[in-house]
Order: C-alpha cells, then sequence, then structure tokens
C-alpha cells in the first residue's frame, strides 16, 4: 500500500513536472513569434531591440516600467504585443521616471490583450509640446505597465493562467 | 534559474524517481508548487524598472547623422583580438569590435567591416555564444552583399538580435551590460577623436554629450549581482569617475537647475576633461 502511494505521488510530481515544463517552453515559443509579429510592424523602421517584460497576475496592482531613449534627429517606433496576456493591462508612456510625482502622461491605452499595437515618437512629442510648452525635445520616455489585482490569483506560487508578458520592440526611422 | 537549467532539474526528477528501486523508509509528500517556483522564479518575473539600450548600429548612424567623419586606423586593431584571453577582455572587446564594425559598414568600408565580423565571431566562441555565429552563414552573407550597404547593415541588425535573443533564452542578459560598455566606450572614443579634429561640427558634440545619458543604466547593468563573479571593479569605478565628472561640470549642473534649458552644451575644457577620460578608459580596455 505504501510503495502503491509512494509510486503515485511520485508519478504525479513527474507527470505534473513535465507539464509545467511543457507550458513553459510553449509561453516562451508564443514570445518568439509574437517578437516576430511586432518586429513585422515596425517597418519601414529599422529594428533596434526588444524588451520583454514578464509578471505573474496578483491579487493586488503592480507596476512595471521600461525606460528607452530617443536620440536626436531620430523618430522611433514602439510596437506593443500582448498577445501572451491572460488579461488586459494599461500601457502609460511618461516623459519622466515614477519618482517625478508632476511626471506628464504622453500616452495611455488598454485593450492591449491579444493586439499588436504601434506607437510612435512623433505622436508622444506632439503630446509633450502641448502640456509642456518649451518643453524642448524628448530625450527618452518611461513606458509603465499597471497591471491589475486580480481575484483568487495565487501570489506565491503563479499557474500559467496568471503569467503574462508584454513583448517590447523598439525601431528607428533612418 | 532559466528554461535549460530547468529541464535538467526535471530530467535529474525524472532519474531519481526511475532509477530507485529500494523502498523508501518514510513516504514523503512532494511539494510540487515549490518544485514549480523554481523552475519559474527567475525567468519569468522582470524587475519593476528596467531600460532598454540602444544598439551599436543605431548608436553608430546617429553619430554618423551627426556628422561623424571615417578615419581610418582608429579602430581597435582586428590583430589585438588574440591578445584577449581573459573572459571580461573578451566580452568587451565583443562590444568595442561591435562598434568598430558599426563604424565601418556605416562608412561604406565593407571590407574592414568584414575583418570585424571575423574577431566577433572568434570572440564570441570564446564567450560560450557561438551558436550565434554557427554555421558561418552570416560570414557567408557579408561575403554575397558586401558591395551593398543596406544588406550589410541588415545583417548587422540580425547579428544583434540573435546575440540578444541567445543572451535571453540562456539568462545571459546581465553579460549585456559587459559588452554594452565596451561597445559605449568605442562610440564615444570615435566620437570625441572625430569631435577634436574638428571642434566645428556642433551636432556630434552634442551627440556625445546626450550619449552620457545611458551611462547610468550601464553602471546598473554592470552592477547586477549575477555579475558577482567577473572582476568588474575597475571598469566600474572608471565609469563611475566618468559620470561624476560629468556631473560636476558647470555647464550640466546648469542645464540640471535650469526646467527651460533644452540642449546641453559643454565648455572645451568640460569636453577635454570628459575625451581623457573616455581615452584613458578605452586604452585600458583594448589593451590585453
Amino acid at each position: 500500500m505504501k510503495k502503491t502511494f509512494v509510486f503515485i505521488a511520485s508519478f504525479c510530481f513527474v507527470v505534473l513536472f513535465a507539464q509545467t515544463a511543457a507550458n513553459l517552453t510553449e509561453f516562451k515559443e508564443n514570445i518568439e513569434t509574437q517578437k516576430v509579429e511586432a518586429k513585422d510592424a515596425l517597418k519601414p523602421y529599422r529594428y533596434d531591440g526588444s524588451k520583454v517584460t514578464y509578471f505573474n497576475f496578483k491579487t493586488y496592482k503592480q507596476t512595471k516600467e521600461v525606460e528607452v531613449y530617443l536620440f536626436n534627429q531620430t523618430d522611433y517606433r514602439f510596437s506593443f504585443n500582448g498577445k501572451s496576456l491572460p488579461n488586459d493591462i494599461t500601457v502609460q508612456i511618461y516623459d519622466e521616471d515614477a519618482t517625478i510625482t508632476n511626471r506628464i502622461l504622453l500616452k495611455e491605452f488598454t485593450g492591449v490583450m491579444g493586439k499588436n499595437v504601434v506607437v510612435e515618437t512623433t505622436e508622444l512629442q506632439k503630446a509633450y509640446d502641448s502640456k509642456k510648452p518649451n518643453g524642448g525635445r524628448l530625450k527618452r520616455v518611461f513606458v509603465s505597465y499597471a497591471i491589475p489585482g486580480v481575484p483568487g490569483a495565487e501570489n506565491k506560487t503563479p499557474t500559467m493562467k496568471e503569467r503574462g508578458a508584454m513583448v517590447l520592440v523598439m525601431g528607428y526611422k533612418m | 534559474m532559466n528554461l535549460k537549467n530547468g529541464l535538467i532539474v526535471a530530467a535529474l526528477g525524472l532519474g531519481m524517481f526511475s532509477c530507485g528501486n529500494s523502498e523508501p523508509q518514510d513516504v514523503n509528500v512532494v511539494d510540487t508548487t515549490s518544485q514549480e517556483d523554481m523552475l519559474t522564479e527567475d525567468m519569468f518575473e522582470s524587475p519593476d524598472v528596467d531600460y532598454h539600450l540602444p544598439s551599436p548600429l543605431q548608436v553608430a548612424s546617429i553619430f554618423k547623422k551627426s556628422g561623424l567623419a571615417y578615419h581610418s586606423n582608429i579602430t581597435n586593431p582586428t590583430a589585438n583580438s588574440p591578445k584577449y584571453t581573459e573572459e571580461l577582455k573578451q566580452m568587451l572587446n565583443f562590444g568595442v569590435y561591435s562598434a568598430d564594425m558599426a563604424y565601418c559598414v556605416l562608412n561604406e568600408q565593407s571590407n574592414e567591416g568584414r575583418k570585424y565580423l571575423a574577431v566577433i565571431t572568434d570572440l564570441a566562441e570564446q564567450i560560450g555564444m557561438e551558436s550565434v555565429f554557427e554555421n558561418k552563414d552570416l560570414m557567408d552573407r557579408f561575403d554575397k552583399n558586401i558591395e551593398n550597404k543596406d544588406s550589410i547593415e541588415i545583417l548587422m541588425i540580425d547579428i544583434h538580435e540573435r546575440t540578444e535573443t541567445y543572451m535571453e533564452e540562456n539568462d545571459m542578459q546581465h553579460k549585456s551590460s559587459i559588452h554594452f560598455a565596451g561597445a559605449w566606450t568605442e562610440g564615444m572614443y570615435l566620437g570625441v577623436y572625430d569631435y577634436e579634429k574638428n571642434k566645428t561640427k556642433d551636432g556630434l558634440g552634442a551627440q556625445i554629450t546626450e550619449q552620457m545619458s545611458i551611462l547610468n543604466n550601464i553602471i546598473k547593468g554592470l552592477e547586477d549581482p549575477k555579475n558577482a563573479g567577473i572582476d568588474l571593479g575597475w571598469l566600474i569605478t572608471d565609469l563611475k569617475t566618468i559620470q561624476s565628472t560629468f556631473d560636476e561640470f558647470e555647464s550640466v549642473k546648469a542645464y540640471v537647475a535650469d526646467e527651460n534649458a533644452t540642449e546641453l552644451e559643454l565648455t572645451d575644457t568640460e569636453f577635454k576633461s570628459l575625451g581623457d577620460l573616455i581615452k584613458t578608459l578605452r586604452s585600458k580596455i583594448i589593451n590585453a
């Protein structure tokens, strides 16, 4: 009886472990596909790199932020792919980091789950000019992901349905 | 723990259970949730604050647009490559040579660029990234397109993308700041060299100053605890000296204090101090 129990427990562990590894492999592979899709949406801008932000939905709100540099005489395009999001999030783009209380919100959007959304810096610069006349040129932006709380989420041991990733691919105009 | 390591752990787990044929003394309930946590805890939770650093090709093209002229023989000679036997020097000079390759390609010096691709391939092999360049397909593509600058630039983007993907898949992203430190120093060196020859190039001077904005994040990346086993102390100290010297310039302090200031312009003296520090660091990096 004891032997049978050990066997079943071990078998369950192995199956669950293998399943978890397989799910995570699939999750990673999907992200690679989404990167390609986001990269395609950059055209005719030239690819410069990507930043995948991974997170787990928890019962409380979270924020993740990515700083992106914008150099002189160059226009940029950001391609956001939200196809690895199990729930929607809010994307906000600011002129300063979160420690600056009066930072300027340049763009905000939701509904990125399951989609690819493109944002150009010309649009962000226009928003900056209108909100801060004489502010000059944007030299960097802070892309902030507001991740909502999900009731009943497993905070310590997230399951696959709580895992999410936002793929951000950046390009510049020659 | 990265996925590959996770799978190794899974395989070990399988082995552990399949090999043992003796009856265990105690019945233990297996805590599968903690195993799942172990498999995923690092890889699938990004830091709350992160950043994206520009590729060497973007930096080179920005400098070029700002008027950077090509000077032969100022890049790091490819003959230095075999001298880099320490891993840190190999990683730093992987970045240096990437910047040199971008500089050559953008200035239509494809034959020079090809030499840099060859040393980058060699160094990649030595720092465990040989699969980025495997099958020599990149070199073949370079040779086929040697007369076509656009195709070579696309090839450089491919190299950058492959490197980025490889480092992400193998949980080596912390090391990318080391490559970037090399590329940044070389880019700044090339800019400073040209600017000193012709100080009327205001755009170039402004671009060098602008590149200073990314230094803090390079330092932050080098200070990643995962880099603890690499002797980065001297590099971090030098980069911090460059940062603090820059921050103490009167022009910089005035720019920071003035909310309405839009562009920063250094004085000649300040520019010289910055240039000297860059040249000293570059020399330390490229000398074995």
